[in-house]
C-alpha cells in the first residue's frame, strides 16, 4: 500500500516542480525584452554618467562622480530642477482636477455624448509639436488670439508677451499642456466609473445618500486605483516631456523655462558632455523614484491599491 | 484507453510537427523572398558604389536636392547616391548620433560654425589634393575657401563652400515714407529711425530683434558692423574688449533702454520676425537673400534693401555664413564622395540650387558675375555688395555651443538687467575657447 502512494506523491511534486520552472518560462520572453529594451540602455546611462566623454572623441576618461557633484553645483542645473518640480506639480494637479470633472460630465446623458467623447481626445490626439505650434500663435504677444479675446472683453489694454516673459512664460506651458493631458485624464476615469456596478449606487440612494454623497463615498474610492496610476504615468511623462519647451521658449527667457530633460539635451548634443548629460538624466530618474515610491505608499495607505482588488 | 492516449499524443504530437513545418516553410519562404528581393538589387548595384548623402533644405517644400541627385546619378553609371533629408533643427544631432555610432555618412552638407568641432576630432576628411585638381578651383576665391579650414594658420581645407549668405538691412518704404525717412546707413540713422518709427500705442515698433531661435547670427552682424570682432588678427579672442561691450551695450538697449523693438523680442524667431515686418508691425529687419522672395511677394514695392547700417561706414562689415558640403574621414567610397561632392559644386548644379528657392549666393566668380544675379532683385545686389565686407563666425570649436544656446541664454539674462553687456560677451569668449 505505501509503495503506490510514495510514487503517487514523488510524481504530483514532480508536477509540481514542473509548474513552477513553467511559470518562469512563460515570463522569460517579456523578461528578456524588459531587461534589453529598459535594464540595458539604464545600466549604460549609469556607466556613462561616470565618464567624460564627448561623442565627437572615441575616447572616453573615468570620473567617478565628478560629473555629479559638477551638475549639483551648478545653478543653471539648480534652476532647472525647481523648475521641473513646478512644472510636475502644477500640469499633473491641473489635469487631475479638471480631468475629473472632464469624466463627470462625459459620464451624464445627453444628446450627442458619443460625439462629445471623440471631439474631447483632439487635444491628446494632436502631435506635441503641432500643438506647440499653434499655441505659440495663440499666445503671441502682438497678433495672438488670447491677447486678442482678453482685449476685446477689456480685461487687459496691452498685448501681453505671453511667453517672452520670466514671470508668463512657465504658466503659458503649463497651459498648454494641461490643455493636452486633461483628455487623457478625463476618458481613464471614465472608463473607470462606467465599471462601477449601478447597483452600488442604488443602494447608496436607497441609503439615503445623495448625488454628491455618492460620488465621493462610492464612486471616488473605485476609481482611486486607476487615478493612482493614470497620475503616476502622467508624473512620469510630463517631468520629461521637453517638445513643448524646445519649441516655443527654448527653455527661456533667462533659464524660466529650463527644465532637466532641456538642459540635458544641451548638455549632450550642444555642449557636447554626455557624461554630464546622463548624470542629469540619472538625478532626474532618482527623483521620480522617489516620488513615485512615496506616492504608492502613500496612496496604499489610503487603502487605494486594496479597493482595486 | 491506451488506443485513445496514443492516438491523443500522436494528434499532438501531429499538430507540433504541423507548426514546427508551417513556421519553417514561413522562414524558407520569407529568406528565399529575401535572396530573390535582393538579389536584383546587388546584382544591379553591384557595378555602382554607393554614396550617402544627407542635407538640409531651407524651404523643405521645394527639394530640389533630390532633383539633383536624380540627375547625378543618371550622369554616371557607377555612383549611386543615396540623399537623405533631415530638418535642419535635428541635423547637428543627427551627425553627432552617426559618428558616436561609427555611422557617418560618405558626405554631408554642412555649416561653418560646426567646422571647429568635427575636425579636431579628425573626422573630417582633407580636400586640399582633390581641390587642387578640380577644374573650377580658381573659380572660388580664397576668402571663401578659407570658411572650410579651422582657426589653425596651416589647417586644411575640411568643407568645400557652396552657397553663402550675407546679412543685411530690410526696411517698409511705406513706414518711411510716411515718416519722411530715409533708409539707414548709420548706427545713428538706424536708432533714429527706430525712435521715429516707434509707436507702441499703434503696435508699431522700429525694429525686429531677434532675441529667439537663431538670434546669433543677427546680433553677429551687429556687433560687426558696430566694429566689434570675434578674433583680432593674431587669432586671439576680443570679443569681449571694451569695443565689443560699447556695441553689445547699443545693442541691447535697442530693447532694453530704447524700447524700438516689440516687447516680444526676447523670444522672437524668423516665423515672428517676417509676420511682423510683413504686417507693418516693425519697420526694419535684419536678415539675408534667403527670406526676399516671400517678403517680396507679400510686400511687393514697399519692401526696400539697404547693406547694414555701420557704425563708422569707412570701414564697413557685416556676417557671412558658409554652407558646403564635407566628405567624412570613415568613408570607405571616397573618389565616390568627391565625385558626388564636387559635381554639386559645379557651375551647373550650383546654379540651379541657387536659382531655386533653397537658393542663397553661390561662391563661384563664373555665376556672380553673370547679370541674371547680380540684378536679379534688390536683395541679390546688396548681398552680392556686402561680399567683400563680410566676416564668418571664427571656425573655433565653441561656436556651435554659442550657436546651440550659450548666446540666447546669456543674451535673454542680458536683456533682463541680470547680467551686463561684458559678463554676457565674458561668457561668449569663454566657451568659444572650450
Amino acid at each position: 500500500m505505501n509503495e503506490p502512494l510514495t510514487v503517487h506523491v514523488k510524481a504530483g511534486e514532480k508536477k509540481r516542480k514542473r509548474t513552477g520552472l513553467s511559470k518562469y518560462l512563460y515570463l522569460l520572453p517579456a523578461a528578456l525584452l524588459i531587461v534589453g529594451v529598459i535594464g540595458y540602455p539604464i545600466v549604460r546611462a549609469l556607466i556613462l554618467s561616470l565618464y567624460a566623454y564627448n561623442p565627437l572623441n572615441s575616447g572616453k576618461t573615468f570620473v567617478g562622480l565628478k560629473n555629479y557633484v559638477g551638475v549639483l553645483s551648478d545653478s543653471t542645473f539648480l534652476k532647472a530642477m525647481s523648475n521641473t518640480a513646478i512644472w510636475v506639480v502644477g500640469c499633473v494637479f491641473f489635469q487631475v482636477v479638471f480631468g475629473l470633472l472632464g469624466a463627470v460630465l462625459l459620464n451624464q446623458n445627453f444628446r450627442g455624448r458619443g460625439v462629445i467623447r471623440g471631439l474631447t481626445l483632439i487635444p491628446w490626439a494632436t502631435p506635441s509639436v503641432l500643438a506647440a505650434m499653434m499655441w505659440m500663435w495663440i499666445l503671441d504677444g502682438n497678433y495672438g488670439l488670447l491677447n486678442d479675446i482678453l482685449m476685446r472683453i477689456g480685461l487687459i489694454v496691452h498685448p501681453i508677451p505671453w511667453i517672452s516673459q520670466t514671470g508668463t512664460a512657465m504658466a503659458s506651458l503649463m497651459l498648454i499642456d494641461v490643455w493636452q493631458g486633461i483628455p487623457y485624464f478625463a476618458v481613464m476615469l471614465l472608463a473607470a466609473m462606467q465599471t462601477i456596478p449601478g447597483d452600488l449606487l442604488e443602494a447608496a440612494k436607497l441609503d439615503g445618500a445623495g448625488a454628491w454623497k455618492a460620488f465621493w463615498k462610492v464612486v471616488f474610492p473605485l476609481m482611486l486605483p486607476t487615478l493612482m496610476i493614470t497620475t503616476i504615468l502622467r508624473i512620469v511623462w510630463t517631468a520629461s516631456y521637453m517638445d513643448l519647451m524646445m519649441v516655443v521658449t527654448q527653455g527661456g527667457p533667462a533659464y524660466s523655462t529650463l527644465t532637466i530633460p532641456l538642459a540635458s539635451y544641451y548638455r549632450a548634443y550642444t555642449d557636447l558632455k554626455y557624461g554630464e548629460a546622463t548624470a542629469m538624466a540619472g538625478i532626474q530618474a532618482l527623483l521620480l523614484l522617489i516620488v513615485v515610491v512615496l506616492y504608492l505608499r502613500l496612496m496604499s495607505n489610503k487603502g487605494a491599491l486594496d479597493n482595486g482588488k | 484507453m491506451q488506443a485513445k492516449t496514443i492516438a491523443k499524443r500522436f494528434i499532438g504530437k501531429s499538430k507540433t510537427l504541423l507548426s514546427l513545418l508551417t513556421v519553417a516553410s514561413l522562414l524558407a519562404a520569407c529568406s528565399t523572398a529575401t535572396e530573390e528581393g535582393s538579389s536584383a538589387g546587388p546584382s544591379e548595384n553591384a557595378k555602382k558604389t554607393v554614396v550617402n548623402y544627407w542635407y538640409w533644405l531651407d524651404d523643405a517644400s521645394n527639394n530640389t536636392m533630390e532633383q539633383l541627385i536624380q540627375k547625378f546619378n543618371e550622369s554616371h553609371a557607377d555612383i549611386e547616391v543615396v540623399g537623405r533629408m533631415i530638418p535642419f533643427s535635428d541635423y547637428q544631432q543627427m551627425l553627432i548620433n552617426s559618428v558616436s555610432t561609427n555611422d557617418p555618412p560618405d558626405v554631408a552638407r554642412f555649416k561653418d560654425w560646426w567646422i571647429g568641432q568635427f575636425a579636431e576630432s579628425h573626422l573630417l576628411e582633407k580636400l586640399d589634393d582633390y581641390a587642387s585638381k578640380w577644374e573650377y578651383k580658381n573659380d572660388i576665391d580664397d576668402v571663401f575657401w578659407n570658411t572650410g579650414r579651422t582657426a589653425d594658420p596651416n589647417s586644411p581645407i575640411y568643407m568645400m563652400p557652396h552657397q553663402f549668405i550675407t546679412f543685411y538691412l530690410y526696411y517698409r518704404k511705406d513706414l518711411f515714407e510716411q515718416a519722411n525717412l530715409k533708409p539707414p546707413t548709420t548706427f545713428d540713422e538706424f536708432l533714429h529711425a527706430a525712435k521715429t518709427l516707434t509707436d507702441p500705442s499703434k503696435q508699431q515698433y522700429g525694429f525686429a530683434y531677434r532675441g529667439g531661435s537663431g538670434g546669433q547670427d543677427q546680433w553677429y552682424a551687429f556687433m560687426l558692423a558696430g566694429g566689434a570682432r570675434m578674433v583680432d588678427e593674431n587669432g586671439s579672442v576680443v570679443i569681449n574688449n571694451a569695443k565689443a561691450v560699447e556695441v553689445n551695450q547699443w545693442y541691447i538697449d535697442l530693447f532694453k533702454k530704447h524700447k524700438v523693438t516689440p516687447p516680444t523680442a526676447v523670444s522672437d524667431g524668423f516665423a515672428q520676425l517676417t509676420a511682423g515686418f510683413q504686417a507693418g508691425t516693425t519697420a526694419m529687419m535684419a536678415h539675408h537673400v534667403g527670406s526676399y522672395e516671400t517678403l517680396h511677394k507679400a510686400l511687393g514695392d514697399k519692401l526696400g534693401v539697404v547693406p547694414m547700417p555701420q557704425a563708422d561706414p569707412s570701414h564697413p562689415a557685416t556676417m557671412g555664413t558658409m554652407t558646403g558640403n564635407v566628405m567624412f574621414q570613415s568613408s570607405k567610397n571616397k573618389e565616390a564622395a568627391w565625385e558626388f561632392l564636387s559635381w554639386l559644386s559645379s557651375p551647373e548644379a550650383t546654379d540651379m540650387l541657387s536659382q531655386s528657392t533653397n537658393g542663397q549666393l553661390p561662391v563661384l566668380n563664373t555665376l556672380t558675375s553673370k547679370p541674371e544675379y547680380t540684378s536679379k532683385n534688390d536683395g541679390w545686389k546688396i548681398s552680392i555688395e556686402s561680399l567683400k565686407f563680410a566676416h564668418v563666425w571664427p571656425p573655433f570649436k565653441g561656436v556651435g555651443t554659442i550657436a546651440g544656446h550659450t548666446w540666447k541664454d546669456n543674451n535673454d539674462l542680458a536683456l533682463f538687467g541680470k547680467i551686463t553687456s561684458k559678463e554676457m560677451l565674458d561668457q561668449i569668449a569663454k566657451t568659444l575657447l572650450e
